[in-house]
């Protein structure tokens, strides 16, 4: 049943971030799948996140036209690279248009938008 | 066995595109290029018994093969609907291709194109139809801006990895602009652009401006694949299919594991192999450009430079009709518009049209061989095609 329960990268209780990975294999895996899609032998186990990483990179959105999204302009849209390795597409909260880069350190965070408490990346001053 | 030079182009056709199809269907409009192609082929509508169609672009898709075929009052004995993004109609010439040289039908017409409709495009519903389940439940969330925002990904990368400038990305669409000056079918040319105007248009996704982003029309494209020997006493000039490539290496961005590097460098190498002919053989460049950086990387991923020169590759060159070798001398979707399915379409029917040396006040000098190539998605999948004025 646990692993039902987590078929969703968020585990909002402990608000740490679970991906999965290929006891197999020995790769990371994004997005969940029900068979390691490196190797096609493994099934996944869910592993805990550093939740660090930097930015692969982004882009500044300046005319949304999704309505959850027009109010907020500009915002920041980028592929953070976790340190285990898999890129996850989300927002870089806390940082200034102007200021975001790419390699930027950035920290998991989690906020409550439109779709739900998600998680997100704020960068880490270094 | 190879089917390099077994079939040719015989046949083409494509619509002057529009912003507004003033009430007509996807349907007219491809019957409409349907009897403009076979009329260019010097055919009857009962030679062809092979029919490709890209995806449509509105209503229901259900047997849309069948649909169309029922509509035209065709009984093909090859049939098929290709969908690969962008890259579907240069897939489809790939396909008639296969059914000709296997047997399986005589003069294959592929059809593309369909209305642009804003009402269906501009509501949710047509913005995430689009979407696959991951890309809804992981993008979704963060404000994507559709492929606005997964090509200012690309771009972005590539100017931190080599250096890469606004200009060098603005000069495609300014050379493309020049380009469509001389082509009166193409939806934008009145207006010289220039690198400035382009980097004054705003900015939409850093580092892309909104003359830097495909305009989305109606309008159709269709081509006729036969058999070479067929072909050769057609009333047109063949033009052969030497060499065909594909590639696929994901559907989102996100799952690229190098997004400044493409599945070209597979679907070209490919292509190239097959017609025994390399980028520096080449007369013409049509490529598929949603954006700049489409091109900047097509170009590099070809083998036309160095991996990371692209921008100063075009930033150094004439790109237009007047240069060495041109680049999208119809205008490219930037200039020409991107009706539908059949904007991938208008890269092989001006190389074709470059080809037989009927491309008019832009026609090329030097015109034997164009490497043109097809981008679905994202970079995601590609089909890339060697045509020749030759067989051999
Ligand atoms: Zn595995």
């Amino acid at each position: 049943m646990k692993e039902r329960e987590k078929e969703s990268i968020k585990d909002q209780e402990d608000r740490s971030l679970s991906i999965q990975y290929c006891p197999t294999c020995a790769q990371y895996i994004f997005y969940p799948r029900a068979l390691c899609p490196h190797c096609w032998q493994g099934v996944p186990e869910w592993k805990e996140s550093s939740g660090r990483g930097k930015v692969y990179t982004y882009t500044v959105v300046r005319k949304s036209y999704l309505p959850e999204f027009a109010s907020r302009v500009p915002y920041i849209y980028a592929l953070v690279e976790l340190a285990e390795g898999i890129r996850l597409p989300s927002n870089i909260i806390d940082c200034p248009v102007e200021q975001i880069r790419i390699g930027m350190q950035v920290e998991l965070a989690w906020v409550q938008g439109d779709f739900g408490f998600i998680p997100v990346f704020r960068r880490i001053e270094v | 066995m190879t089917i390099r030079g077994r079939t040719a182009i015989s046949g083409m056709a494509e619509l002057k595109p529009l912003i507004d199809a003033g009430g007509r269907s996807s349907m007219e409009l491809l019957a409409e290029v349907a009897a403009l192609a076979i009329e260019d082929a010097g055919l009857k509508k009962s030679d062809i018994d092979g029919l490709l169609l890209t995806p449509p672009a509105e209503g229901n898709g259900f047997m849309w093969p069948a649909q169309m075929a029922e509509y035209l009052k065709m009984s093909p004995s090859y049939i098929n609907m290709v969908e690969l993004g962008g890259a579907s109609a240069c897939a489809a010439a790939t396909r008639a291709a296969l059914g000709v040289a296997a047997g399986l039908c005589k003069h294959c017409l592929c059809l593309s194109g369909g209305i642009w409709d804003p009402q269906v495009f501009n509501d949710q519903e047509g913005k995430t139809a689009v979407m696959s389940k991951a890309e809804m439940e992981y993008e979704l969330p963060y404000g994507p801006m559709g492929f606005n925002s997964a090509y200012a990904w690309i771009a972005q990368r590539h100017m931190y990895e080599f250096g890469t400038t606004p200009e060098q990305m603005a000069k495609i669409a300014v050379d493309q602009r020049q380009n469509a000056l001389a082509n009166p079918e193409a939806l934008f040319n009145e207006q010289a652009l220039s690198i400035e105007d382009v980097l004054n248009s705003p900015l939409i996704v850093d580092p892309i401006h909104r003359l830097e982003i495909v305009r989305p029309c109606s309008g159709a494209a269709a081509v006729i694949v036969s058999s070479s020997e067929i072909a050769a006493d057609m009333p047109q000039l063949p033009v052969f299919l030497l060499g065909m490539g594909e590639a696929c290496s994901h559907n989102s961005i996100v799952y690229s594991d190098n997004i400044t590097l493409s599945p070209v460098k597979d679907s070209a190498r490919r292509a190239f192999a097959m017609a025994g002919q390399g980028p520096g053989d080449m007369d013409l460049l049509s490529l598929y450009d949603c954006y700049p950086i489409t091109v900047i990387i097509t170009i590099e991923d070809a083998g036309f430079c160095p991996k990371g020169e692209g921008g100063g590759w075009v930033e150094s060159r004439d790109l237009t009709y007047r240069g060495p070798l041109p680049l999208n001398t119809h205008g490219g979707q930037l200039s020409f518009g991107q009706p539908s399915y059949a904007g991938g379409m208008s890269h092989l029917t001006e190389a074709v049209r470059q080809l037989r040396g009927q491309a008019g006040k832009r026609q090329i000098k030097n015109h034997r061989l164009a490497f043109v190539n097809g981008n679905g998605g994202v970079m995601s999948t590609q089909s890339s095609l060697i045509l020749g004025r030759d067989r051999a």
